[in-house]
């Protein structure tokens, strides 16, 4: 089912983006007023990323090399946008929004499995 | 040459940018409304009634009985068969290879022209996207060479852009008035690149054939044709015979195709169709993939016989018609498809945000009369920008408001969008600057506002009506409506920006001297920088 694995594609892609605008400095005092802590800022980058990849083999588990990609972009840009107005906008609920989102893809997943 | 790299680089991406803007603006707005092509013309023909679904054989019978008392000397029909969510027979028939293309709607029924109201709905929007409403050609041939100059200007613009990863989230809109745009800017470019550079890249595939023929006709001698057939995009064509002949019903040779093929049969083309040797031939919809290619079987026309198919493409084929597929997210899903709407939505934007910034970057000193190109471009923006979704709500509205028996009613529409984007074009060269962008913006948001009150008063079809048929196309309406309300209220709330403040953070695309702690408040920023800024702003200007 499409939608639903765009959900956990979007969900997945917003929270590795949140993850890795808050390793940097200037949004991490955006949203929290401080720099980030060095080891902090490198575990963010690295979940970031992690969840960029989790995103990516979702979306080719499901559907598969030709529509994946597609998808796993389209979700990524979609997804960043949404940080950067949360960021621009409301900074404070970026992180709250990034850890909705985590559960969020956890109930996606067995729909889609099962779809 | 200028001093670097970079900075030729960023020469680059200003001048052609600004070239090509305007038209591509359009091109990007027209483009990514079509996506949504059936759903326009469904709102846009309110008497048909979509969802049902129609005995494909009958409807091309019913088809080709139409064509054959209209025009049986015509060397080429195209039946368009109906479908639930286009629930008309179109058809389309030609005397001469390089037109001119008539076309009629049936009703599906009875043959019949259809009743509907005459509208060129999604179709004006689509053909528009890369044609202009030019004559084909020209209009190909300028939508292409835009599209060529914004992959260069794409390209440039990555060079130029030496903080991409730093930047990549950065949207500093209570800055000074250029930092925001130029944030804008590259906000709406960066994130939704992947899509930017597909779109140009594939947009120019589409008609790569048109643009750089040689190499097909220097392979094939000439015959195109040929090419066309081993590529696999269409089956053997036979020369006409010279000789008159009858033609076979289409119904039994459409229960065949459909046979073979599982996709939806939709469309039945016959060429030559008064010739002994008419040829028929049932083109399907391609099957899902990303590949654009639509499956195809050939039958004699005298005999029903078959004479060939379309078999699987080699590589070479797959790979174009994949481009073009891309392109055309005919595969994408509802949700998909809202995703590549966005990222339309964000190149248009990009577009607009840096035909803006070109004017913030040069910004004349308070005493100094702005020059004509200044104006001239700032006028070009109001009137592209703002201009184009003024014609649109226009086009929606007159779809509606215009007479409905009246000759030449769909090309009316089109003249009502062209003659309130061309209002908008002139009044911004006689208005005041800001004046203009906050009336304009107004205008078009109170149009958008307009359209579902103004369809819901003049066909009885409301959302609260038990059907709520048109609930998506009314809320799509009222959201563009709402975001151009807020362009006019930010225009309207937009102070006029003092010249210094160009200045005070980085201004435009500067290459030298960045460092990393852009976060600092602009008076931590080391003199040397913010002197070079001045500079900057001085030599653009």
């Amino acid at each position: 089912m499409t939608p639903l694995v765009l959900t956990l594609n979007l969900t997945l892609s917003f929270a590795a983006l949140a993850a890795l605008a808050l390793s940097l400095d200037r949004h991490h005092r955006d949203a929290f007023l401080t720099r980030a802590p060095r080891a902090r800022a490198r575990t963010l980058r690295l979940a970031g990323w992690a969840g960029i990849l989790a995103s990516l083999a979702v979306a080719v588990a499901f559907e598969g090399w030709n529509f994946g990609p597609v998808q796993w972009i389209g979700a990524l840009t979609g997804a960043a946008l949404l940080v950067v107005v949360l960021l621009s906008y409301r900074p404070r609920w970026l992180r709250p929004a990034a850890l909705a989102a985590l559960p969020l893809a956890l109930v996606a997943l067995p729909f889609a499995l099962r779809g | 040459m200028r001093q670097g790299f970079r900075q030729s680089m960023a020469w680059l991406h200003t001048w052609s940018g600004l070239v090509v803007g305007w038209v591509l603006f359009a091109v990007f707005v027209t483009g990514t409304a079509t996506y949504y092509r059936t759903e326009i013309t469904d709102w846009m023909r309110p008497e048909l009634r979509t969802g049902a679904t129609f005995d494909a054989g009958r409807a091309a019978d019913l088809g080709a009985d139409y064509l054959k008392a209209k025009a049986p000397d015509a060397v080429g029909w195209f039946i368009g068969l109906p479908q639930p969510d286009k629930p008309v027979i179109e058809v389309h028939w030609w005397k001469d290879l390089a037109g001119p293309f008539h076309h009629a709607l049936l009703d599906p029924a009875t043959g019949a022209p259809t009743t509907a109201r005459a509208t060129h709905g999604g179709d004006f929007l689509y053909r528009f996207h890369f044609e202009l409403n030019l004559p084909p050609l020209w209009g190909r041939w300028i939508v292409g060479i835009c599209a060529m100059i914004l992959l260069v200007s794409l390209v440039s613009g990555i060079i130029t852009h030496r903080r991409i990863f730093a930047d990549f989230f950065t949207f500093r809109r209570n800055r000074s008035h250029q930092r925001g745009w130029l944030d804008a800017h590259n906000v709406t470019g960066v994130l939704a690149l992947p899509f930017h550079l597909m779109i140009a890249y594939t947009g120019i595939v589409t008609f790569a054939l048109m643009y750089m023929p040689w190499g097909v006709t220097a392979a094939y001698k000439g015959d195109e044709i040929r090419f066309y057939v081993e590529a696999q995009l269409m089956p053997e064509v036979r020369a006409p015979a010279g000789k008159p002949g009858g033609l076979v019903s289409l119904a039994p040779l459409v229960a065949q195709a459909q046979g073979r093929v599982s996709e939806t049969l939709e469309h039945v083309a016959v060429h030559n169709p008064g010739d002994a040797a008419a040829t028929i031939v049932a083109i399907f919809e391609e099957p899902h993939g990303l590949a654009h290619l639509h499956p195809q079987i050939a039958f004699d026309g005298a005999s029903g016989a078959e004479l060939g198919a379309t078999a699987i493409a080699k590589p070479a084929t797959q790979i174009s018609a994949s481009f073009v597929g891309l392109h055309e997210a005919h595969f994408a899903g509802p949700a998909l498809k809202a995703l590549f709407f966005l990222c339309g939505v964000m190149g248009a934007a990009t577009i607009a945000t840096g035909l803006v910034l070109w004017t913030v970057a040069r910004l004349p000193k308070p005493a100094e009369r702005p020059g004509l190109g200044y104006r001239l471009v700032r006028a070009l923006n109001v009137g592209s920008v703002a201009g184009l979704p003024v014609g649109l709500a226009a086009y929606f509205l007159a779809n509606r408001l215009l007479p409905l028996g009246i000759e030449g009613r769909a090309d009316l529409e089109v003249r009502v969008f062209f003659g309130a984007w061309a209002c908008i074009a002139v009044a911004a060269l006689l208005r005041p600057h800001l004046a203009a962008w906050r009336e304009a913006f107004g205008l078009a948001s109170l149009l958008f506002l307009a359209v579902p009150a103004v369809s819901a008063l003049t066909t009885g079809h409301h959302p609260f009506d038990g059907e709520a048929r048109f609930l998506g196309f009314d809320a799509a309406m009222l959201a563009t409506g709402l975001l151009l309300a807020v362009a006019a209220y930010q225009a309207g709330r937009d102070r006029a920006p003092r010249r210094g403040e160009a200045a005070e953070p980085l201004p435009g695309p500067r290459p030298a001297a960045h460092r990393p702690s852009a976060a600092l408040p602009p008076t931590a920023l080391p003199p040397k920088r913010a002197a070079s800024g001045a500079e900057e702003v001085r030599r653009r200007a």
